[in-house]
């Protein structure tokens, strides 16, 4: 089940990155790129496991909201943006990323860039379980400090 | 009937609220007040100071303005990625 168009998804499902990115590649606006970047975020190992939430129609407004702001600021080709919700296990993917552009600095800011905001700024809810235990996430200091590099 | 929704460490405080505004609540402020009074689960929730409010589908702020016929959806700090 995806429950948004090809640019931005937002899945209970399980992805391969892999194949994300080589269907990405594949996209007409592609064609005329020097340079794709990608980034995929998975769970890391320490956990039991992650279960994520979000705002149905509200969290993908506004990660559409910023993913035009990345266009535009980068001119970049294309992008696509992969978040996974519901329950994950460690060394699942929760996010990808992926931006096309004519050169190479473009497409590795515009990714950085997004995934700044996907950290603090996008409406998503995490929970960790550990130990039997479950608690919430919230944004790390070290995640606002990374936001502000990109109001300069 | 506004509706008025939990996000995140919120939606353990309480479910998704289908309710009649009373006429004198004007502004998120006044509804936080009054949901502070009505559900006093809420109260150590609705003012933590990273908390976001929108209001159909709008960031807002605490003076902004609700009617009866708005989704109001109260979210604790977010963390994707």
């Amino acid at each position: 089940m995806r429950l948004r168009g090809e640019n931005i998804i937002i899945t209970p499902d399980r992805f391969d990155p892999e194949v994300e990115l080589a269907g990405f590649r594949r996209w007409p606006q592609c064609a005329g790129a020097g340079a794709i970047v990608s980034f995929t975020g998975l769970v890391r190992g320490e956990a039991d496991g992650l279960t994520l939430s979000h705002y149905p129609g509200f969290t993908e407004l506004q990660i559409e909201k910023m993913a035009q702001q990345a266009m535009q600021r980068w001119s970049l080709l294309g992008y696509k943006i992969i978040h996974r919700i519901g329950d994950m296990r460690p060394q699942d993917p929760i996010v990808f990323i992926a931006a096309a552009s004519p050169h190479r600095r473009a497409a590795f800011e515009a990714v950085d860039f997004i995934m700044d905001y996907l950290k603090s700024q996008a409406a998503f809810w995490k929970q960790e379980t550990r130990g039997g235990e479950t608690r919430w996430i919230e944004p790390r200091c070290e995640d606002m400090r990374d936001l502000k590099r990109w109001s300069k | 009937m506004a509706v008025i929704l939990f996000f995140g460490r919120l939606s353990e405080l309480s479910a998704p609220l289908d309710i009649d505004l009373p006429k004198d609540i004007k502004t998120v402020d006044g509804l936080i007040i009054w949901l502070e009074e009505n559900y006093p689960a809420l109260k150590s929730g609705l003012k933590h100071k990273g908390n976001r409010i929108a209001v159909n589908h709008e960031i807002v702020d605490l003076k902004s303005l609700v009617s009866n016929k708005d989704e109001i959806a109260f979210m604790s700090p977010l963390s994707g990625g």
